[in-house]
């Protein structure tokens, strides 16, 4: 039976407030609505690996087969997110990589691509990632109302925590919301075309075809996770489709905000996290059409050790104190020089080290047993040439052995924290990121996160960052 | 170890241009400066016939060899050498060599560096890999601060007061860039650059050049009655602290295996009895502190008692950065080392004036650089 093997998700911990965005003050106690925001080192590519190792724990990474990744915001126009992640999650090397894109659907497409490849036999696993960071203009709408954010999803045909039990798609061309290759913002026509003309017909279609597929079963428990880009639309949408309150998964706005290709992904991610043997599934998205698939949950949903899903992410939270640090981080902000658009970084330095940089190896020496980094020719410790067997550092806890706090480099939020990180063994000099730099001390336990370093030569250069080890990971 | 270096060769000249923002002069001018000051006190009135060959020191090199070359005229086998901040110190130890090898009698040994055409008032931000952090200089040399001070209960205010001291030195040398003396306050209350260090815990960048010229030691005293000595001078490369497994983080290995290699070529047992005199890398305090310790002028973990009690001051036990070090100077990467060499050569030949430490016979000055991955160490004596 093919279905959802796993699932996991990632919310930026960084969140503004609807009254910050709209520079008013915030509440004295954070109270009122707020979206989640991509800070300065994270996009779409790093929230996406994130959401797939929450994903991916407890599971071989060898058996994987195929990684989709869908997004409307890829960080190359040309040039794959897919294989840059495989290298990342350390996959196999034949392992087959496409990327979805351009529509609000890419995410649902993907998921339902997956599941189409693991019932042909094609595949057995599949990944399935869908990440969104997409921007409004800043003061418009659409700001408020865009959020950030991944789900993940391992597809395959053994022990699934749900079952497909079916999908239906519609396709329609409207201009209704968009972006070309020269756009930086989001556009979207008037909202009440939008709406319906756009939304409300299309999704309607969509699930209404998808339910007349199914073996009828009223009585049985549905929860529905439903695109809408507010709470409005998400509101009569649910009314059309004659849902009951509890059948529809809670859309989070005020919290997380609408985040593209991600959201309906993320919206059944949570429902998951809930869910109960025998209760069907519905997830629904929209975008030049509309796509809804159908899921039950099976009793293997109780033997899943907890994932870290939506709910884990939306409990940790920091608030960004004005727009303009928003602004700074998404690099809206006006500055002296523009990046420099040369070749800058070395392609081929890139290329070598994209072993160490990416998917974090470092090596383990035959002869003394010292682990260290980054990969070189002859041992720190021993001096042992060319002996070495590689070793995935990214799974490991890490322990700070020193650090300072950089008040020079421009970020928009100084100071950078610095630290030198004990992994086994190894030294690795690495920024230490989602804490407060009066928290950081000798021997604090940390895990690592991926994310973007820089963008020199105008393109984001991707490595990994400490991070405090959570509360309950030790 | 083959046949040591001691006592073969001396310095028979040394110049030092004005240090500082030096908008209006270019690598050349401050190379000339240097040179002809170096040539005058060497007696020297005829540089094409009496100087073999040059070593030169510089990381911001525009031009290599010829920078210096041209400048001088000297059409001569020129060498440049680059060891990050033990680059001023390393063209003299390639100098050295080259005479105690028998292979020139007279060389000129010029070190400079011209940061301040680059439009930026601190260092540059280097990235030229994929995981390069947001990292500086500053960034590097503080990561000894949080575990040094956890062992030793030490503190921002001991690294103050090694800036205090530093600038009040300055004032004192016609040549520093700096000349204002601070108060422990006013270095505690600047802003942060990379914690621990405030404005006043990091030296200047500045231009400047440097020269000495040395000679064979039997051949000295044909230039001046009262030549310098080189007793030992070393350069040691060491691990990358950053990803050295067996690194404590208390102490910078480099200068303390260049101050064996240095102390053993010198027969140096006691080095804070022995030396009467130093001038050590204060790229920032930190490395000022440490190095009290990695050099064995004090005991390790002992530094906060010394610089409280003032062993290192002017009329202290051991005077460290008599002119005022790099915090007054400046940093000039590829003349720091030779500008030490300067006020060695000064204060053993008791022409330091305000800051001459009373008889002074053994001299030693200190570079450390890179990560730090690099240590220079020159011993001089009085002859």
């Amino acid at each position: 039976m093919t279905g959802i093997l796993s699932y996991g998700a990632y919310v930026p911990p960084t969140r503004i407030g609807f009254a910050t965005l709209a520079g008013r003050p915030a509440r004295p106690d954070d109270s009122g609505p707020e979206r989640a925001v991509a800070w300065s080192d994270e996009d779409s590519v790093t929230m996406g690996v994130a959401a797939a190792l929450n994903c991916l724990r407890g599971f071989d990474r060898a058996s994987v087969d195929a990684v989709y990744f869908a997004s409307t915001t890829h960080p190359f126009l040309e040039k794959q997110t897919a294989a840059l992640v495989a290298k990342v999650l350390d996959l196999r090397r034949d392992v087959g990589t496409s990327d979805h894109a351009g529509s609000l659907r890419a995410g649902t497409s993907a998921l339902r691509a997956a599941a189409d490849a693991v019932s042909a036999g094609s595949a057995r696993r599949v990944l399935v990632i869908a990440s969104d960071c997409r921007l409004g203009a800043p003061g418009s709408a659409l700001e408020r109302s865009f959020g950030d954010g991944a789900a993940a999803f391992l597809v395959g045909d053994s022990d699934p925590i749900a079952t497909f039990a079916g999908a239906h798609a519609v396709a329609d061309e409207i201009v209704d919301v968009w972006r070309s290759q020269e756009d930086r913002f989001v556009h979207s026509w008037e909202e009440r075309f939008v709406i319906q003309e756009g939304l409300l017909p299309n999704l309607i279609e969509a699930v209404r075809g998808l339910l007349a597929k199914l073996p009828a079963a009223p009585a049985v428990a549905m929860r529905a996770a439903l695109y809408a880009p507010d709470e409005r639309s998400h509101a009569s949408l649910a009314r059309a489709l004659r849902l009951a309150p509890e059948q529809v998964q809670d859309p989070l706005f005020g919290r997380l905000g609408n985040t593209g290709a991600a959201f309906a992904p993320m919206l059944l991610a949570a429902a998951l996290e809930k869910a109960r043997p025998g209760e069907r599934l519905l997830v629904a998205s929209y975008g030049d059409g509309a796509e809804a698939l159908a899921l039950v949950a099976t009793s293997q949903i109780e033997k899943l050790e907890p994932r870290r899903g939506v709910s884990w992410h939306l409990a940790r939270r920091r608030a960004v104190r004005s727009h303009e640090h928003y602004l700074r981080a998404r690099g809206l902000g006006e500055r002296e020089y523009q990046p420099a658009r040369d070749a800058g970084l070395s392609a081929t330095i890139h290329f070598r080290e994209r072993d160490a940089d990416l998917a974090f190896k470092g090596q383990r020496c035959r002869g003394c047993g010292a682990v260290q980094f980054p990969i070189q020719r002859v041992c720190e410790t021993c001096f042992r040439k060319d002996d070495f067997e590689l070793l995935r550092l990214s799974d490991l806890a890490g322990r700070v052995v020193t650090y300072t706090l950089d008040y020079f480099f421009p970020t928009p939020e100084p100071p950078t924290i610095v630290t030198i990180t004990d992994i086994e063994g190894a030294r690795v000099h690495l920024q230490l990121v989602d804490t407060k730099p009066d928290q950081v001390h000798p021997g604090l336990a940390v895990t690592f996160c991926f994310r973007r370093m820089h963008e020199v030569g105008g393109r984001p250069n991707y490595y990994w960052k400490a991070a405090p080890l959570p509360e309950g990971d030790a | 170890m083959a046949e040591s270096l001691r006592d073969k060769v001396a310095i028979v000249g040394t110049g030092c241009c004005q240090f500082g923002e030096n908008w209006d002069q270019s690598p050349s001018d401050m190379i000339v400066d240097a040179a002809y000051e170096a040539y005058a006190d060497a007696g020297i009135d005829d540089p094409q016939r009496r100087i073999d060959a040059v070593f030169t020191g510089s990381v911001y090199s525009q031009k290599g060899p010829h920078e210096c070359s041209d400048a001088l005229k000297l059409w001569k086998p020129v060498t440049l050498v680059s060891n990050y901040c033990a680059t001023g110190t390393d063209a003299f130890r390639c100098g050295v060599f080259s005479i105690a090898a028998g292979v020139y009698d007279t060389v000129l040994v010029v070190g400079y560096d011209k940061p301040k055409d680059r439009g930026v008032s601190g260092p540059s931000v280097m990235m030229n890999q994929v995981r390069d952090l947001p990292q500086t200089p500053a960034g590097w040399f503080a990561l000894c601060a949080a575990t040094y001070f956890e062992k030793y209960g030490a503190g921002r205010e001991d690294l103050a007061r090694i800036a205090v001291k530093n600038h009040k030195n300055g004032t004192l040398a016609p040549k520093s860039f700096l000349k204002r003396e601070i108060t422990l306050e006013e270095a505690l209350g600047a802003r942060m650059i990379s914690w621990p260090f405030g404005l006043y815990d990091c030296a200047a960048q500045t231009d400047g050049a440097a020269a000495v010229v040395i000679t064979r030691a039997d051949l000295a005293r044909s230039f001046r009655p009262d030549p310098v000595s080189v007793r030992a001078v070393t350069v040691f490369a060491g691990p990358n602290p950053q990803k050295d497994p067996g690194n404590d983080f208390l102490s910078w290995k480099p200068t303390v295996w260049a101050a064996q290699d240095a102390y053993r070529q010198a027969g140096i047992s006691d080095p804070r009895s022995e030396i009467d005199v130093a001038q050590v890398h204060d790229c920032f305090t930190l490395t000022e502190l440490l190095s009290y310790e990695d050099l064995g002028f004090c005991e390790k973990g002992a530094a906060k008692e010394h610089i409280a009690s003032g062993s290192f001051a002017l009329g202290g036990e051991l005077p460290v950065n008599t002119d005022g070090g790099l915090k007054a100077f400046g940093h000039p990467t590829g003349a720091t080392g030779v500008r030490m060499l300067y006020e060695n050569v000064l204060q053993l030949r008791g022409q330091a004036g305000p800051r001459q430490v009373k008889d002074a016979a053994i001299a030693l000055s200190h570079n450390i650089g890179g990560h730090p991955t690099a240590c220079g160490i020159a011993i001089l004596a009085r002859t």
